[in-house]
């Protein structure tokens, strides 16, 4: 059966795209896409995405705001950067994907998978913020608490012959969390940096 | 390098230096000055933000946190800045490249430091462990330390992503070997003695902190890494990157309940090979200790004491 012919009287709206071009760290790279597939051929979880990178740009030319960003690619990139070095047109993807994801956590967008990687980078920042490095064990606990205390159970009971395999072999410390000398100083150019991106 | 020839460079741990991947940092505290690299750390460093630190933080925030790394180890002076760590690598050469080539990016950055009394012009080189000992040291030079060679030891060379890519051909990531199919892990092994296997695997992705925070999207990607280094008749698996290291090895019980599979591989770090091979002390020097899925073989080639 042949397709319908698109709609003649349609115009595409191109304001969201734009949007993309200015705002996404790499969007401005964005226009060099040639819709080849190679990054969705190079994807190593394509398959759990509801769109691969190369349809997810397509539709962001195409204007399609609301499913672009409820869309589940962001967040199952895995930061391989596999589509990264080889596009032909030195689109970097992976960035593009990554700052995608950023920008549906601070606009209050979420899409299946997402809820997990915007609480994970959550619990990260709290930690690198708070003592200036990753706490393993204090992320991985923020972050199952953050579904509340039946799914924090079922997480920690999940993984807890690991986490006591790591205790046992070192790998896992008990006591006060590792933590930079200079808390106040790294705390003031993180408090700065976030008032400096602000103000645009 | 000439056989005596010492350089200094500055160490970034990296945080899971001090928790998951301690072995990869205490083997490589032993390796790197047999081979003449001496290190100091850098003073107070911090967390270099991983792939999911902009997500939380801000892009600028994210980018600061190199900033300041980056702002402590120039206070040691222009030396080289090295990781073993492959994100760290990321966040920090990546950070770095683009102080020295956005000059409101580089200026944003400054202004940030100022608030901690910290500040940095972008004259520093962010490089890779692995980098440093294919262009600096060289394989034959690392083969000229082996004393106890692992004779018989067969080894799944498992590269992973971040430490080549998006880097490792481009000038300023040292041109040190390709994004698809690098030699430079297989090439450690056999210095070492042992034997490298055939491995399609090698630049797979383990799913990074996606495996981390979710791993039933991503067992499957672990799952084809065990199969192929069992099918090649594989003792170990050997590793650069952290994390590649822990999701690879953590979650092979996991993956048994979920595939009825029986993996048990061990999962190690070159440098832990190295160390082993150096005739250095097995728990001392190379941490045989910290794996939680143990080499029987490679334990008995350890030497031990002395």
């Amino acid at each position: 059966m042949t397709a319908p012919l698109p709609n003649p009287g349609k115009k595409y709206d191109l304001d969201f795209a734009r949007w993309v071009y200015d705002n996404v760290n790499g969007g401005d790279k964005m226009a060099l896409c040639m819709q080849c597939g190679v990054c969705s051929g190079s994807c190593p979880i394509g398959t759990n995405m509801d769109h691969g990178p190369r349809k997810l740009f397509m539709m962001i030319r195409a204007g399609m705001q609301e499913a672009v960003m409820t869309s589940n690619t962001p967040a199952n990139c895995t930061s391989c950067y596999r589509c990264v070095v080889r596009c032909p047109r030195s689109v970097p993807v992976t960035y593009i994907l990554q700052d995608l994801l950023a920008k549906q956590a601070e606009l209050g967008y979420r899409a299946k998978d997402s809820n997990e990687n915007i609480a994970f980078a959550k619990s990260f920042w709290w930690s690198a913020r708070a003592f200036g490095r990753t706490d393993e064990r204090l992320v991985t606990a923020k972050y199952y608490w953050s579904f509340g205390p039946a799914e924090f159970w079922k997480r920690s009971m999940e993984n807890l012959k690991i986490a006591l395999g790591f205790i046992k072999k070192g790998r896992m410390h008990i006591g006060m969390p590792h933590s930079v000398k200079d808390k106040k100083g790294l705390k003031a150019i993180l408090d700065k940096a976030r008032e400096i991106e602000s103000r645009g | 390098m000439s056989d005596n020839k010492k350089v200094r460079m500055t160490y970034y741990p990296g945080c899971s230096s001090q928790g998951s991947a301690r072995h990869l940092d205490e083997s490589l505290r032993a390796v790197l000055p047999e081979m003449g690299v001496e290190i100091d750390d850098i003073a107070d460093w911090n967390c270099c933000g991983a792939s999911v630190g902009h997500i939380g933080g801000g892009q600028l925030p994210n980018l600061s946190l190199t900033g300041r790394n980056l702002a402590k180890a120039r206070e040691r002076g222009t030396q080289d800045v090295i990781t073993g760590c492959a994100a760290c690598y990321l966040n920090t050469h990546g950070g770095n490249e683009k102080i020295k080539a956005d000059v409101k990016k580089k200026a944003q950055v400054n202004e940030a430091l100022a608030a901690g009394d910290l500040k940095y012009d972008g004259d520093l080189k962010v490089r890779h462990v692995c980098e440093v000992l294919v262009n600096d040291v060289g394989v034959d030079k690392i083969k000229d330390r082996v004393k106890n060679p692992l004779t018989g030891l067969k080894v799944a060379g498992y590269v992973g992503c971040q430490t080549v890519r998006p880097f490792a051909q481009t000038q300023a990531g040292g041109e040190y070997d390709s994004y698809d199919d690098p030699n430079f892990l297989d090439d450690f092994t056999e210095a070492c003695g042992a034997t490298a296997v055939p491995f399609q695997n090698k630049t797979s992705c383990c799913g990074g902190s996606v495996a981390v925070m979710s791993p039933d999207r991503t067992l499957h990607l672990i799952k084809n890494i065990l199969e192929e280094a069992k099918e090649a008749g594989a003792d170990v698996i050997s590793t650069p990157c952290p994390l590649c290291q822990t999701n690879v090895e953590m979650y092979q019980d996991q993956i048994n309940a979920k595939y009825g599979t029986d993996y048990k591989i061990p999962v190690v770090f070159y440098s832990q090979l190295m160390a082993v091979a150096f005739g250095m002390d097995g728990d001392k020097d190379a941490a045989l200790q910290r794996n939680t899925n143990a080499s029987d073989k490679l334990d008995k080639l350890a030497k031990r004491g002395g």
